[in-house]
């Protein structure tokens, strides 16, 4: 296991989390993390037999307290020009987004 | 082409056909909406916002997996699959990963002789079948995107083959067999063009007889059946290209142009996927108890491979009327009323569907369940005919009179008068007038053009509309000329 | 006593008995805010002045135009001899990480700055519709990320009523602060690592975090989509049930809202607590954590004044009849912080996705070559550096190939610190607790400036709080007196799962037993 972060994966999470970091920041951050990975590492020493399953939730959700599924019934929302309305850029009803590029094969 | 065997294997995802989409209240069709108007908070990702599962969704994916054979997870739970893309509102997809819903399965997809090949059956197993969410839509304008969030969480199946299909027929041939079982489950409207069935295909070629798997490509983006016979063909043939030329296939992920009819790279930085798969922590698993799994797969009707093979050893019917009439469910179910209901040779049914009740069908538009002349009216019909109460092309008139009318054969029969007369007497009676009303044709037999006599049948038919049995006309006719 | 710092149930009765209006109350609360408060948060604020250092900030918005619309129709209401709910008139703020329809909701981030909300959250709903008069939205670590409030874009940054050179705690620090010091009776808060409970004590107030799932998180926006819980902020133990029962219950748009009956807090808020079993464990009064230069474990004993404190508290409920068991083990306490760094990454780092310029929020204005460059732009000039710094380590433990070392195994942990709790709660096992008594936090309210960049040490704030995010239990934590600098210190109880009853009853009978200490008597500075 590897026990640090590099730069090179440090780089490769920014690019992964759609960031783009100044180099004071990248510091910070790249300090930070590695100082975290050292607390994370004691749970490495954990003591952790078969009969230990993960707990998605600490409460159990057993089945008579888990809420019933939604029924198949249509409920429009009051008023989606509303959500819309929050988009940076907009036309005709749509979100406008710059393009994703593409190459075409030969 | 013979020096390579081609390996393809089918992404497929099905938009279920339930009235919501599979999070929220929204209704899942916006076919005909404009663009983000078909949206809540939910499916467009705002802060805060929580999923909730729609029964109907895991109801359906239930009945689903159960025809495709696969086994079901009494606990099967949800994961977020993370990635960036504008459709994605959350930035997540919430999907199920490693403990879906079901899993193995398989289609036994029977291929048709084609090129002098015998047909065969092709086993095509099922890796992995589970529930999602469906993304938006983007739409290309210049140097720019246009993001639609209608579409946004309607209910998914996704289902992966095996890299068993080694044809691009063989894959357009489980494209088509897939629609037809997702329609005859009631499922899902599984129409192509409206993107309720999409399908990306992994598509490779490896020298005949290695067993091995050579790199892939993913072709995405294929909408209708055709484009993905088309696609794989020229997939396949710049793979062998590649190869003839001594370069390496490379894993690319490949997008079908429709328009343009070419397949274009999509930049591999975009494709280089880690989604972290973990569990979606605001949905519990869904738990399919027996009790609920019962009453679900109550509705599971029999499938249209089983009924096909079964129309053919239980009623002797030709592999290709078997095929027609279970191409559908309703129709399948019509023919099989109609054969009880009749009680005589199921070819003869067989023969009324295929030739008159089929074209009624595409003509009006109906499926099989919306007709008037209902199976045990045709049933009725071809026993009249059979009988002799009515001669054969009063019974055609017949099946297009019940379905004008709704009302019964019989009675409409009596109604109009439409029996074949069979009394000597009245046939005599016409073959008279006929006789005198024609002079020249009497002559023309009588010096020797005995071939005339069909059209004298033919006159009596008139006058009695169609009433007349023809063969005593005849017999009276032939007599009285004689 | 001015009207604003009357308890709410004090107030209610008031309101009905028609000797005061909804409208005098939310006057109060508001010029309790022109008072006191300062400027509210901004972004881009500019230096601190000197004023600034000595007011509360609790604020990102006041709603003032709106609370006292909703005011007045409590009064109408009152006037037409209707009911107008359990809160009528009850002025409550809302730590802006809750979504409010038509007022911005910004998670004390840049990237939400200019967000409106179009629906509102569960708990804020519930509040309203029992006649809540909402005053404003608070601040709040960004995105609650944090344990003393100063990561917030909207700065100036809230500051401890008790002494503004202090930190309120975090990251419901608006919260806790409006609430200190008479801005309103009660606040809405969110408790992911100890959110509520930490800010409690160190502004010397009651906060609740609620059994997972026993109050909607709908409308929350999420930080550690397993851990969030909204619950209480009050000034009493009576005040904060009295909100417990209006905001608890199943959801249809919470899948993860219990679906369990709310029992009635308020009738049995002043049961006896005589032969009840209080427990205390050793291993809530040292705190293990790793020295920064070596990444070797330290043990340290709590300061003696908060171990004090608690065991003060104990000898108050012994009195009243409570059996107190002591030596009750908790041994997986200490892997709270190290699993709480990887699972609330993950779930922070998911949540966090879907701000990217595209839907709602910031968009960077520079001009965009492709898309690539617009999320990279917006999210790196929308968050700051506490997202962000979640956001790598979330990436980084959730990678497939590190996934089983990290995220897997954080998550077995989890039932380990989980199984600490069912041992102790067992009803037929050794220890059989009621609840279990222990210190809020590791010391109390630090000065500001003196943790903040110090992600780690920031963290182990919530060392003796986070266990019961993980577990799932619920937790209060109480003013339990103040320490040798006039700072209060905050002593916790913790039950099984959906005891809130229980916790709010020891708590009650505490705070009734306490009533007549000196250290009551002493308001917070900002307002002697």
């Amino acid at each position: 296991m590897s026990d640090s972060i590099d730069r090179e994966t440090f780089d490769h999470l920014v690019g992964l989390a759609a960031l783009e970091l100044d180099q004071q920041q990248a510091d910070y951050l790249l300090r930070e993390l590695n100082n975290q990975l050292k607390a994370i590492r004691e749970l490495v020493a954990i003591p952790l037999d078969e009969s230990v399953p993960a707990s998605l939730h600490g409460v159990p959700f057993a089945p008579t307290e888990s809420p019933a599924l939604r029924e198949d019934i249509w409920l429009p929302h009051q008023d989606p020009g509303e959500i819309i309305a929050q988009a940076p850029n907009t036309r005709e009803g749509y979100i406008v987004v710059p393009d994703i590029p593409h190459t075409t094969l030969e | 082409m013979s020096d390579y065997e081609v390996v393809i294997g089918l992404e497929t995802h099905i938009q279920l056909n339930t009235t919501t989409k599979i999070f929220c209240a929204c209704k899942a069709d916006s076919w005909f909406d404009p663009p983000n108007t078909n949206i809540c908070p939910v499916c467009t990702g705002m802060p805060g916002v929580l999923p909730v599962l729609n029964k109907a969704a895991v109801e359906k994916a239930v009945v689903l997996a159960a025809a495709m054979h696969a086994e079901l997870r009494p606990l099967s739970f949800f994961d977020r699959k993370n990635y960036f893309y504008p459709d994605l509102p959350k930035g997540y997809q919430i999907s199920q990963y490693d403990q879906s819903l079901a899993f193995g399965g398989y289609l036994d997809l029977p291929v048709p002789a084609a090129n002098g090949q015998p047909a065969y059956i092709r086993k095509v197993t099922i890796h992995k079948l589970h529930l999602e969410e469906d993304a938006g839509k983007t739409k290309n304008a210049g140097s720019e995107r246009l993001i639609d969030f209608n579409r946004c969480g309607v209910p998914l199946v996704e289902m992966v083959t095996g890299p068993d299909l080694r044809s691009a027929d063989e894959a357009a041939q489980y494209l088509i067999r897939l629609r037809q079982l997702l329609r005859w489950l009631g499922v899902s409207e599984a129409d192509m063009e409206k993107g309720h069935l999409r399908c990306d295909a992994n598509v490779s070629i490896r020298p005949r007889g290695a067993t091995y798997l050579n790199p892939k490509t993913e072709i995405k983006n294929v909408n209708s059946i055709e484009a993905v016979r088309t696609a794989i063909e020229k997939e396949l043939e710049r793979q062998i290209r590649e190869v003839e030329a001594g370069r390496r296939i490379e894993a690319w992920t490949l997008e079908w142009d429709e328009d343009a009819g070419v397949l274009r790279k999509m930049r591999s930085k975009e494709t280089e996927a880690d989604y972290r798969y973990f569990r979606e922590p605001d949905l519990l698993p869904i738990r399919l108890e027996e009790a609920w799994k019962i009453e679900i797969l109550k509705s599971l009707p029999e499938l249209p491979l089983i009924r096909r093979q079964r129309f053919m050893d239980a009623y002797g019917l030709p592999e290709y009327d078997a095929d027609i009439l279970t191409t559908e469910r309703n129709l399948s179910d019509y023919f099989e009323t109609a054969v009880k209901a009749y009680g005589g040779d199921p070819k003869r049914v067989s023969n009324y569907l295929m030739n008159d009740v089929l074209r009624m069908l595409n003509e009006g538009g109906q499926t099989a369940d919306q007709l008037r002349l209902t199976p045990a009216f045709l049933a009725e019909i071809i026993k009249l005919a059979d009988a002799g109460t009515v001669n054969t092309s009063t019974a055609k008139t017949l099946l297009q009179k019940v379905e004008e009318s709704g009302t019964a054969p019989a009675e409409i029969v009596a109604a109009e008068g439409l029996g074949k007369v069979s009394d000597d007497s009245a046939i005599r009676a016409v073959v008279l007038e006929v006789l005198a009303e024609s002079p020249k044709e009497v002559e023309s037999y009588k010096a020797g053009k005995v071939t005339l006599i069909g059209w004298f049948v033919g006159q009596v038919m008139k006058k009695m509309r169609g009433k007349a049995d023809p063969t005593l006309a005849r017999t009276i006719l032939e007599e009285l000329l004689a | 006593m001015e009207l604003c710092d009357l308890p709410a149930y004090e107030l209610s009765l008031l309101l009905r008995q028609k000797q005061i209006s909804a409208e005098e109350i939310t006057r109060a609360c508001l010029e309790r805010v022109d008072q006191v408060d300062g400027r509210s948060g901004a972004l881009d604020s500019g230096e601190l002045t000197a004023e600034d250092e000595h007011k509360v900030h609790a604020f990102i918005t006041v709603t003032r135009e709106r609370a006292l619309n909703q005011a007045r129709v409590v009064d109408k209401r009152l006037a037409a001899g209707e009911d107008p709910g359990l809160l009528a008139g009850i002025p409550f703020t809302s730590k802006d990480i809750f979504c409010v329809r038509g007022t911005p909701s910004t998670a004390a981030s840049r990237i939400l700055a200019n967000y409106t909300a179009p629906y509102t959250a569960t708990p804020v709903a519930r509040m309203e519709e029992a006649g809540a008069v909402m005053i404003g939205k608070v601040n709040l670590d960004e995105f609650t990320y944090g344990s003393s409030n100063e990561s917030s874009a909207f700065q100036p940054a809230p500051r401890n009523p008790w002494n503004p050179a202090h930190v309120p705690g975090g990251s419901s620090g608006g919260s806790v602060a409006s609430v200190a010091a008479g801005e309103a009776a009660l606040s809405l808060g969110t408790d992911t690592a100890g959110s509520i409970r930490q800010p409690a004590a160190f502004c010397g107030v009651v906060g609740v975090k609620p059994t997972y799932g026993r109050v909607s998180r709908y409308g929350l926006i999420a930080f550690g989509s397993s851990l969030d819980c909204p619950g209480p902020v009050a000034r009493n133990v009576v005040d904060a049930a009295l909100m417990l029962q209006v905001i608890a219950g199943a959801d249809r748009r919470d899948s993860t809202a219990a679906n369990k009956p709310v029992p009635d807090y308020l009738s049995m808020l002043e049961q006896p607590v005589k032969g009840l079993r209080v427990g205390l464990s050793p291993d809530y009064f040292r705190i293990a954590f790793p020295d920064a230069a070596s990444g070797e474990y330290r043990e340290r004993p709590l300061p003696t004044d908060i171990e004090a404190h608690v065991i003060k508290a104990a000898e108050v409920l012994a009195s009243l009849g409570a059996e107190i068991v002591e030596d009750v083990p908790m041994p997986n306490t200490r892997y709270g912080i190290p699993a709480y760094f990887v699972i609330s990454r993950v779930e922070a780092a998911s949540n966090l996705h879907r701000y990217d310029g595209v839907k709602y929020g910031y968009r960077t204005p520079q001009p965009p070559g492709d898309l690539t460059q617009l999320y990279r732009k917006s999210r790196n000039e929308g968050f700051g550096l506490q997202p962000k710094l979640r956001i790598l380590m979330g990436m980084y433990v959730s990678a497939a190939q590190y996934s089983a070392q990290y995220y897997q195994r954080a998550l077995r942990v989890r039932t380990l610190m989980r199984r600490d709790f069912e041992q102790a709660f067992d009803k037929n096992g050794k220890y059989r607790l009621d609840v279990l008594l222990t210190p809020t936090t590791p010391t109390t309210a630090f000065k500001m400036g003196a943790v903040y960049g110090d992600s780690v040490l920031m963290q182990y704030a919530d060392q003796l709080t986070v266990p019961a995010n993980h577990a799932g239990i619920p937790g209060i934590s109480l003013p339990g007196g103040l320490d040798e600098n006039r700072m209060p210190v905050g002593i916790q109880l913790l039950g099984p799962d959906f005891s809130e009853d229980m916790l709010l009853r020891v708590g009650r009978a505490y705070e009734l037993a306490t009533e007549t200490e000196d250290w009551r008597k002493i308001k917070p500075m900002v307002l002697r």
